[in-house]
């Protein structure tokens, strides 16, 4: 039964890619759009319409989630996923999407407002609302005994010790890998590519001299953010430790702020400055930079859109440190059950049968959303090796990635409230720009973060919440 | 009592939500929960000394005083030249509507690509221009100069349109025997214009400017589709540095406080200049 | 005069010009950019004026139409500012006309509390005011813009026709009052008819604030067919860390020109609205 549905799933995935991207949307548009009027009728005569014909469904389940960046995930999740279990289970599913960057003002309106959604997704673990949602708890373990063990990144994500909750379900996650242009570094020198930061540094300014520089931003943007935290961790800098101490001024965050500054003075250039979440991915489909860290978007686009390069990009995991290879997550898609949710039990439900068979989110979201239980989705690696785009197997490193050098933001320690201040502050970014920048020496630049994390980690610890 | 419907609606939407936001201000409370125990004024010494929160300060007084000087000259001289009749008045006058007419979150993605650290049509022509050097453009949002000049650029460019038509507005409203004394006293020119028609015209400039400072200080879409407060922090401004730490970071309290900084500052402004323009139309 | 006539228009072109140029600039590439193809706007050795390959080309318009709901969300943004013009007007009238009948520096001070509405941040109050919106039902809904917009356009119209009122001779409506009208039908029979400059200016600047607002039309309403044209987009056209350059230009243009066509024709009456109102 269970293999049932997810090959069918499978089958449904590869019908749909070789129709394009826009009758996608198309499809999915004109489905949107009489369901809407649909929904709009029900309103007005403030009386449920039954969505399927001889067929009054019990519940309804509102969910609420960003637009995926694969629009063909928006489809299967909306028309089909949702459709399919809703009538399995009495239930009218209503899919609604929020633009990533209005995720957090919608969020507060509805704790605010105290009514909303049923199931309502963030894009990085949510802890501050930890207070208004329920104990995932129930979830977790739920799934637990069809599938084992939660992946770590996740637990430690969605987990917070000191109150023994799960203040969040995280369904998914996003490995982020390096990508970069086999073309350009064996041009110069290196076919293996970004193996260590070394080599990364020693290739660069030649990079840089042929029109290719090396591309990690040092902006205000969730990119940048997760390379340099990532790229701290390579050198021995950690944000917090284990018991969620501020050990930002460490020798190790110094490493790789002098690290950082002589790669931008010898491989990159003022751009990075000036990157919104988008750049990275630009600048690398126009062809520009030889290397970027970024969630696989940047390649399924190139393939999307045939760029004659597609088949030079290639996936690494992140370049070893004298620390060794630790890498970060990019999205870890985390959703929670308000404590005035409605309908509780269904969007309890709807998680567990939802994680239980996951294949078919990981194939339609094209290999972007991993599952936050390893055996949700059967022959993840065959899966992975399968993918037709040249070279062929070039997405078989996501699983070493994920397996091995994937971990939480935050890690050693928890995810938790005041880490997700120093991200949404961008105080990473800020430090290593100021010391790329001039403005300070690392030891200062250091010290400055020391200080300023510890007051959010303090504030949060007067909440009782690390 | 006439007046009851629009007191009673704007005390309801207004002022209680208001209370509430300066309630909060003094209280821990995080994540969209609309109370919290009480901290006095610890939000507002704590954000006082941030570092940030500084930086936020000022842009916000830099970018209002900046982007509003550069609306009140411009507009003003846009106005005199749009009085007149001329051929094809009514394109330019098209034209330079145009930003008003388009919704400021839209309109200023426009700005984000033109801005763009590749693709920006600005370094383009600068480069073929040999004005900039090919490999190491400006960075408009990139460099902290910069991207303070390009948030002022476009707080300027979309509200330079209404403060042009206000200003049109006070030039019509001159009547013409002034205009016709004014000749007959031989002011022509730069004489008549420093004499006779900016005078008259400062009532409504003010009027201009204090939309224009409202419109400036409390706005949060410019700077946060074009940097989010980046590079490194230093174009934060406070409705930005208010939702980062209210709204995205969930530290409630202290995100109110940032945000209500601004409030007596403004208050103060707006009530000297009504009283300034009454003043200068008086006399 | 006549005889300068060239040469001053040679001046007021050398002045103006430059300016219409700037403003504009951005619509043009707007313009530009959204008829270009992906590949040919990610092409750097690509002339940004010129096009490339495939382009130019009508497909970032025609996804607009076909593939996502824009034409419902200008739909939405229009019934949501004539609507909240029309509540404007409703409330703003009868309150500006008393405030311009009331006696010396009460009206005058009232006047100016009301304005200082608009210096309280909207950055936090749409927190407060979402609760407010779920407890009279009206989450998701349009109804939750319509009835929380006139908060700002309320206090701007009310000011601006407390002015204009007040240039309206008394006499006028004492003659109607004696005629044996009430106060309330002489506001609607005599005033309204001549102010309607001031009711014009009003209007436009209640729309335009309208198509202006972010951050309550996000945090009030997720249903994608109840988006204003701001809000649908965001959610449509920025995938991630994927923007759709092209369509998101599109969408820009399309209601702005008409907008601004309509704000040119508009523009002489409403500069009689300004002068004639409340600036004297």
């Amino acid at each position: 039964m269970a293999d049932d549905e997810s090959t069918s799933d499978g089958s449904d995935e590869v019908s749909e890619r070789r129709t394009s991207r826009r009758e996608l949307m198309r499809r999915a548009s004109t489905g949107a759009v009489v369901f809407a009027y649909g929904g709009a009728a029900a309103k007005t005569a403030a009386a449920k319409v039954p969505q399927y014909r001889h067929k009054e469904l019990a519940g309804t389940l509102r969910i609420a989630q960003w637009s995926h960046f694969v629009p063909a995930y928006d489809v299967w999740f909306d028309k089909v996923y949702t459709k399919r279990w809703g009538q399995a289970n009495d239930t009218e599913v209503i899919v609604e999407h929020i633009g990533q960057a209005d995720i957090p003002a919608r969020a507060a309106a509805e704790v605010a407002a105290q009514s909303g959604h049923d199931l309502f997704w963030f894009l990085a673990p949510p802890a501050q609302y930890e207070d208004q949602v329920i104990n995932h708890a129930d979830v977790v373990k739920a799934i637990s005994k069809k599938r084992g063990k939660m992946a770590d990144v996740c637990y430690r994500s969605t987990y917070n010790p000191r109150t023994k909750k799960y203040f969040a379900f995280a369904d998914t996650y996003a490995p982020d890998p390096v990508h970069w242009r086999k073309d350009y570094w064996t041009q110069v020198g290196f076919p293996n590519g970004p193996t260590t930061w070394d080599v990364v540094l020693k290739a660069a300014p030649k990079l840089k001299d042929i029109g290719h520089p090396i591309g990690i931003g040092m902006s205000n943007e969730i990119d940048s953010n997760m390379a340099l935290m990532a790229m701290m961790m390579c050198f021995g800098g950690y944000i917090q430790d284990k018991n969620h101490r501020v050990v930002i001024n460490s020798k190790g965050t110094r490493d790789a702020l002098k690290y950082a500054a002589s790669l931008f003075k010898a491989g990159m250039s003022n751009e990075i400055f000036a990157w919104s979440a988008a750049s990275n991915n630009q600048a690398m489909l126009a062809g520009r930079l030889s290397m970027a860290l970024n969630a696989i978007s940047i390649v399924r686009s190139a393939e999307n859109t045939n760029l004659p390069f597609a088949k030079d990009l290639r996936l690494s995991p992140i370049p070893a440190g004298p620390k060794g290879r630790v890498g970060l997550e990019h999205v870890m898609g985390c959703y929670v059950i308000w404590k005035f949710a409605k309908n509780k039990p269904m969007a309890k439900k709807f998680l567990i049968d939802l994680e239980v068979q996951y294949t078919g989110a990981f194939e339609n979201s094209r290999f972007y959303n991993f599952p936050s239980f390893p055996l949700s989705v059967s022959n993840l690696s065959r899966r992975l090796a399968r993918d037709q785009h040249e070279p062929s197997g070039k997405y078989s490193i996501l699983q070493t990635i994920n397996k091995k050098y994937t971990h939480n933001v935050g890690y050693p320690g928890f995810s938790n409230a005041a880490m997700d201040e120093v991200f949404n502050k961008f105080l990473i970014p800020q430090m290593f720009a100021e010391v790329a920048q001039d403005k300070m020496t690392p030891a200062e630049a250091a010290s400055a973060a020391q200080r300023d994390i510890g007051k959010i980690f303090a504030k949060w610890r007067a909440l009782k919440k690390i | 009592m006439l007046i009851a419907p629009a007191v009673l609606f704007i005390a309801l939407l207004v002022g209680g939500p208001l209370v509430l936001a300066v309630y909060l201000s003094l209280t821990n409370a995080t994540a969209g929960a609309l109370h919290g125990d009480w901290v006095g004024l610890h939000n507002y010494t704590a954000e006082w000394s941030d570092p940030n929160f500084q930086t936020a300060f000022k842009n916000t007084l830099i970018f209002t005083v900046l982007a509003n000087a550069v609306i009140v000259v411009g507009a003003a001289f846009l106005s005199h030249f749009l009085v007149r009749e001329f051929r094809g008045k009514w394109f330019v006058r098209f034209l330079v509507l145009l930003p008003w007419a388009a919704p400021v979150a839209l309109s200023t993605i426009g700005w984000l690509w033109i801005f763009d650290s590749l693709f920006s049509v600005l370094n383009w022509m600068l480069i073929h221009a040999h004005l900039v050097d090919k490999f190491n453009p400006p960075q408009w949002l990139g460099q902290p100069r910069l991207s303070m000049a390009a948030i002022i650029t476009v707080h300027a460019w979309r509200l330079l349109p209404f403060a042009t038509v206000i200003m049109i507005a006070g030039l019509a409203s001159i009547p013409d025997e002034v205009n016709d004394a004014a000749r007959i006293d031989g002011a022509v020119g730069l004489r008549k214009l420093w004499y006779v028609t900016l005078p008259l015209q400062l009532p409504i400039a003010l009027i201009a400017v204090l939309f224009g400072i409202v419109f400036t200080a409390t706005d949060m879409a410019v700077v946060y589709i074009l940097t989010r407060g980046g590079p490194f922090n230093s174009t934060q401004t406070l409705p930005m540095w208010a939702f980062q730490t209210g709204i995205s970071s969930g530290s409630l309290g202290p995100g109110a406080a940032v945000a209500l900084y601004l409030l007596p500052v403004l208050a103060v402004v707006t009530v000297l200049m009504l009283w300034a323009a009454k003043r200068v139309e008086v006399s | 005069m006549r005889s300068h006539r060239t040469y001053n228009n040679f001046w007021t072109y050398l002045a103006v010009g430059p300016f219409a140029i700037v403003l504009a600039f951005p619509f043009y590439w707007m313009l530009q950019t959204s008829l270009k193809t992906d590949q040919d706007l990610y092409n750097t050795e690509q002339v940004p004026f010129g096009f490339g390959k495939g382009s130019p080309t009508v497909h970032n318009y025609s996804f607009l139409f076909t593939d996502t709901q824009y034409v419902r969300w200008i739909v939405n943004t229009l019934l949501v500012g004539v609507v909240v013009v029309l509540f404007t007007l409703l409330v703003s009238i009868p309150a500006g006309y008393s405030l311009a009948r009331l006696s010396g520096r009460w009206g005058q001070s009232m006047g100016v509390g009301i304005f200082l509405v608009y210096l309280v941040p909207p950055t936090l109050l749409f927190l407060p005011l979402s609760r407010v919106i779920a407890e009279v039902g009206l989450q998701d809904r349009l109804g939750s813009l319509m009835l929380v917009y006139p908060g700002f356009t309320i206090p701007f119209s009310t000011w601006l026709l407390m002015g204009f009122f007040k240039s309206i001779p008394k006499e006028m409506e004492d003659a109607a009052m004696v005629d044996g009208a009430s106060r309330l039908r002489t506001l609607v029979s005599v005033i309204v008819p001549i102010s309607v400059p001031g009711i014009l200016t009003v209007i436009i600047f209640s729309f335009s604030l309208v198509m202006n607002e972010f951050i309550y039309a996000v945090s009030f309403i997720t249903a994608s067919t109840s988006k204003t044209v701001s809000t649908g987009i965001y959610t449509e056209l920025i995938r991630g860390d994927v923007f759709y350059w092209g369509a998101l230009m599109a969408a820009t243009l399309i209601p702005s020109i008409p907008l601004a066509l309509l704000y040119n024709a508009f523009l002489d009456r409403f500069i009689q609205g300004f002068t004639g109102g409340a600036f004297r």
